[in-house]
């Protein structure tokens, strides 16, 4: 580290000496803080537009649901959307979080090396395939079956409060929402949870086994404590993904404005992201589009604190892996 | 004097292979797997075949509990009591290896087996302006919203890869004491959910009246999307650059921006295309921005700041619960095409990115 160190100051002082190496290297770090400004001017454009929601609401539009927008006086509250994004994305993180510890897993220690690889390459593709695809697939394909493992579910666990349903509805619920969300996170996850677990030091594998572990046991004490931090982060991340996923849950989740708490399969829940391009196409005026806005602001701030909470794990972790 | 002992400054400890104990097989094993493998196969082909149980449920419920205990079984007798836990494992990785399969072999078939009845060449070239909803497959197409996805994608590459890039060159070549905040900077904004992007857009173009929707205002909020996907790749390709060129290349004389220009630069051609490649697949399906700042329009527009135009996205987006069996035949379609295009941006960047390892 401290040699890196002594040429970054050779190269600097030799690159400040010319003039038109100054021009260079200002433009580039004008440049490079195009990321800083892209946040930053959301962060106040989107944030300008709370100014009216909460003008007209109080604070109450991010306590209550509702959306009236053309009584008068007009009332709106994304506080079952805000619930609903994040009760989607548990439910996500519930399925997808196993499957994809279990599928690295498979991919490190089990698969055998060209099999390995095979998969490696599918779980990328699966996460390069596009949010609207997904949602065309679950609208038409996952909705039907989803329907039926519902009813059973509710037909024989029906006495959990959660798997209650007393419409007798079983589409649009936040179940299939957060189903679809799982798929997506999957790919997320899995990709950074198989890279720590494949940096596992092979002489701690190596000694766990020499004291006689099985794989259950090197799992358990080397593996997964190894790799947790990046594991950890790599939720985190598909995390972030999932609460500002919008089209793929536009098809499969019914927005009702009401707090569905847990009743994950029954039909009708919340998504602040499905919400915005739900309403946009039938924006009323200049009044409910600064909501949408509104609303938007605080999905950036949800989604903002997720991401930086991941990144700040993995980098840390990065750093005490090195 | 102490003797301490450090893993790391032996080779011979660095470079040991795992051992894998959990493979040896001793010969009842290779038994003891068949008959963990067949005795559930037989029972829930018999519960499948004798009740009318479906038969997703019949796999979940009977089956892959069965499986578990089957293999827990055959563990036991093999390797005693500490085969439980490791068998259990085995069986719920391969279970979540072939959930995943499955759920991607389902998509990718269903778009294949779906999408392939409404394809045909017109459909690639012609626009929807005399289509409606429930014209038959004969007409209309596609063509239209191909044009206006690549414009709108066009538009997003020359913004967003200049940026992308210099953000790169400044991490890696500038060196200067921001590194750590800008790295972190396109990290977050590499989170800015897609609607965000779009709404962004939507404030400051379309809602001041400076533009209309259109390709520019999408290809705007599709930049804000490649931008970190870019930076991103190309920093992980600038630093696989030897220090020994720009090191050479400074000892010659040349100065910093030529050494970039020049050397560095040429020198990541082949990584530099895949950081291109990777930024485009990334925005390439996102429909939420572009239903935000582009809309979407039914006949041809070329014009970049000529108001609403389409893409397959939205195509799609605007297809897919119509009540008329055509119209969501052409949805599928269109995703099929989307799909090629994806597909063909992940082999692209797998060729160029493998062509970078071999070169080095």
């Amino acid at each position: 580290m401290s040699t890196t160190q002594t040429e970054f100051r050779d190269l600097k002082s030799a690159a400040t000496s010319h003039r038109g190496d100054r021009v260079f290297n200002r433009t580039i770090t004008a440049l490079a803080f195009t990321a800083l400004l892209v946040l930053a001017g959301i962060a106040v454009f989107l944030g300008l537009q709370t100014i009216p929601a909460f003008e007209s609401q109080g604070i109450s539009f991010l306590t209550t649901t509702a959306w009236d927008i053309n009584t008068d006086p007009p009332t709106a509250g994304i506080w079952g959307m805000l619930y609903g994004s994040v009760l989607l994305a548990v439910i996500g993180l519930v399925i997808a979080v196993p499957a994809s510890i279990l599928l690295s897993v498979f991919m490190v220690f089990l698969a055998p090396k060209k099999l390995a690889a095979v998969l490696t390459n599918l779980i990328d593709l699966m996460a390069a395939i596009p949010s609207v695809i997904l949602g065309l697939w679950a609208f038409y394909i996952l909705n039907p079956t989803a329907d039926e493992w519902q009813r059973l579910l509710n037909q024989y666990l029906g006495w959990i409060p959660i798997f209650e349903n007393s419409s007798g509805n079983f589409l649009g619920t936040p179940f299939i929402a957060g189903f679809v969300l799982a798929i997506m996170m999957i790919p997320i996850v899995t990709s950074v949870s198989r890279e720590v677990m494949a940096r596992t030091p092979p002489d701690l594998i190596n000694a766990s086994e020499a004291l006689g572990s099985s794989l259950w046991t090197m799992l358990r004490y080397v593996a997964l404590p190894y790799g947790r931090g990046g594991i950890v982060g790599g939720v985190m991340l598909g995390l972030g993904r999932a609460l500002g996923e919008t089209i793929a849950v536009f098809f499969v989740l019914k927005i009702v404005f009401d707090v569905n708490w847990y009743n994950i399969i029954e039909s009708g829940g919340g998504s602040v992201a499905t919400l915005i391009v739900s309403r946009f196409g039938e924006v009323s005026g200049e009044f409910e589009l600064s909501l949408l806005l509104a609303a938007g602001f605080f999905l950036f701030v949800l989604t903002l604190v997720v991401n930086v909470i991941a990144n700040l794990i993995v980098a840390r972790t990065g750093r005490l892996q090195k | 004097m102490t003797v301490t002992f450090d893993a790391q400054s032996l080779p011979e400890l660095q470079n040991q292979q795992i051992a894998h104990p959990w493979r040896k097989k001793p010969p009842i094993f290779t038994l003891s797997v068949i008959l963990a493998t067949v005795i559930p196969l037989a029972i829930v082909a018999l519960v499948y075949v004798g009740t009318d149980i479906p038969g997703a449920v019949v796999m979940t419920v009977v089956y892959f509990p069965l499986q578990m205990i089957a293999s827990g079984i055959a563990a036991f007798a093999t390797r005693g009591k500490r085969g439980i836990a490791d068998s259990i494992i085995i069986v719920n990785a391969i279970g979540a290896t072939l959930f995943s399969l499955i759920i991607l072999i389902s998509v990718i078939g269903s778009l294949i087996i779906r999408g392939i009845s409404a394809l045909s060449l017109h459909f690639l070239y012609q626009n929807n302006v005399y289509v409606s909803p429930s014209t038959p497959l004969e007409y209309g197409g596609i063509g239209h919203a191909v044009i206006g996805t690549l414009l709108i994608v066009g538009i997003s590459t020359l913004i967003a890869v200049p940026i992308g890039v210099a953000t790169a060159i400044y991490i890696t070549e500038v060196r200067g004491r921001a590194v750590p905040y800008v790295r972190f900077f396109v990290q977050s904004m590499a989170g800015v959910p897609s609607v965000v992007a779009g709404l962004f857009i939507l404030t400051i173009i379309v809602a001041t009246g400076a533009f209309s929707q259109g390709a520019f205002a999408g290809g705007l909020a599709y930049a804000i999307l490649m931008l970190p996907t870019v930076a991103r790749t190309a920093e992980e390709v600038l630093k696989l650059v030897p220090e020994d060129l720009r090191t050479g290349a400074l000892a010659l004389g040349s100065t910093r921006a030529r050494t970039v220009f020049k050397v560095v630069l040429p020198a990541a051609r082949t990584g530099i295309i895949t950081a291109i490649i990777l930024g485009i697949a990334r925005v390439i399906g996102e429909t939420a921005p572009l239903l935000l700042a582009a809309g979407s329009v039914d006949s041809t527009v070329l014009n970049p700041f000529g108001g609403p135009i389409a893409s397959i996205p939205t195509y799609i987006f605007n297809n897919v619960a119509l009540p008329y069996p055509d119209a969501v035949a052409r949805a599928w379609a269109s995703a099929l095409v989307l799909l090629v295009l994806v597909a063909i941006l992940f082999v692209l960047a797998r060729i160029f990115g493998r062509g970078r390892l071999s070169s080095k």
